[in-house]
């Protein structure tokens, strides 16, 4: 079954600062509405007063990664964009995939070496036959 | 002051300008020389690094067949056989696999690889049979074609 990776998402926002506006209209309005969409998903608004920094929304996923995503200056309906975004990833590093494949057991017929192909009296070592 | 923590003490601390210049030179770490440590050097390598590594990307797709083709051909020879004459019977006898398949299995799979050049092998023969024979034998049983349809 499907388990989703996003443990929780934090909201900090100030409630004065106006580059949180649209935070705090995501708070009164859509959040509800996110958070019944995603139960399985925790939702903390923390609002911290005074001028403090920017606001972040911040998830934290099972395997123990945090991202912070700025959302100062944003409206209500890009950070539920966001939101949205984030609870379908995954807590993996977002770095170029090398291959997109991998495997543990590459070889099934026993990888090839400079001996495989050649007669097999050269790798051979039988018991020592009696000079008869 | 209230520090709340020492993350957000360093960025206040800190210019813009600092994380503009750290934003290029963070490409540039591995190089040789001043144009890891210095900005005006490094902008001008970053740049014609990214300029490389866009041009490079339709070279090692010529780069990687080129590989595998040797790959096999070394391969085919092992079992006696030529690198044209290998895929071009592969290709009669309608096994349509790609040169990655192909030098993948020759590495991980040597008894499949030797199977393989024994069929383009013997389909070769057939192909001698056909062309110098031209008598009222029958075709050879790995020439025979199946239709799709």
């Amino acid at each position: 079954r499907y388990v989703r990776q996003l443990q929780r998402l934090q909201l900090l926002f100030s409630p004065t600062a106006a580059d949180a506006r649209g935070a705090r209209q995501f708070v009164e309005e859509a959040a509800q509405d996110f958070a019944r969409q995603h139960p399985d998903v925790v939702l903390y608004v923390s609002p911290h007063s005074g001028p403090g920094p920017a606001p972040v929304l911040r998830a934290e996923y099972l395997n123990g990664t945090v991202r912070e995503e700025l959302i100062a200056s944003k409206t209500s309906e890009e950070i539920v964009q966001l939101a949205t975004k984030m609870a379908n990833q995954s807590g993996l590093d977002i770095i170029r995939i090398r291959k997109p494949f991998h495997t543990d057991n590459p070889s099934v017929q026993g990888q090839w070496h400079p001996l495989t192909n050649k007669p097999s009296i050269l790798t051979v070592q039988g018991p020592r036959l009696q000079p008869q | 002051m209230v520090v709340l923590s020492a993350a957000r003490w360093l960025r206040s601390r800190l210019s813009e300008r600092f994380w503009r210049v750290q934003e290029v030179l963070k490409y540039a770490r591995h190089f040789r020389g001043r144009k890891n440590r210095c900005y005006k050097l490094a902008v001008r390598s970053v740049r014609r690094a990214f300029v490389r590594s866009t041009k490079a990307r339709r070279e090692k797709k010529r780069f990687l067949r080129a590989l595998w083709i040797t790959r096999i051909e070394a391969a085919s020879l092992e079992h006696g056989l030529k690198y044209p004459a290998f895929i071009s019977n592969l290709v009669k006898t309608q096994v349509e696999l790609n040169r990655k398949v192909l030098a993948d299995l020759a590495i991980y799979e040597p008894k499949t690889f030797k199977s393989l050049a024994a069929l383009a092998q013997r389909r070769r023969q057939e192909g001698f049979l056909a062309a110098l024979g031209d008598g009222k034998e029958p075709e050879g049983i790995f020439s025979r074609i199946v239709h799709h349809h």
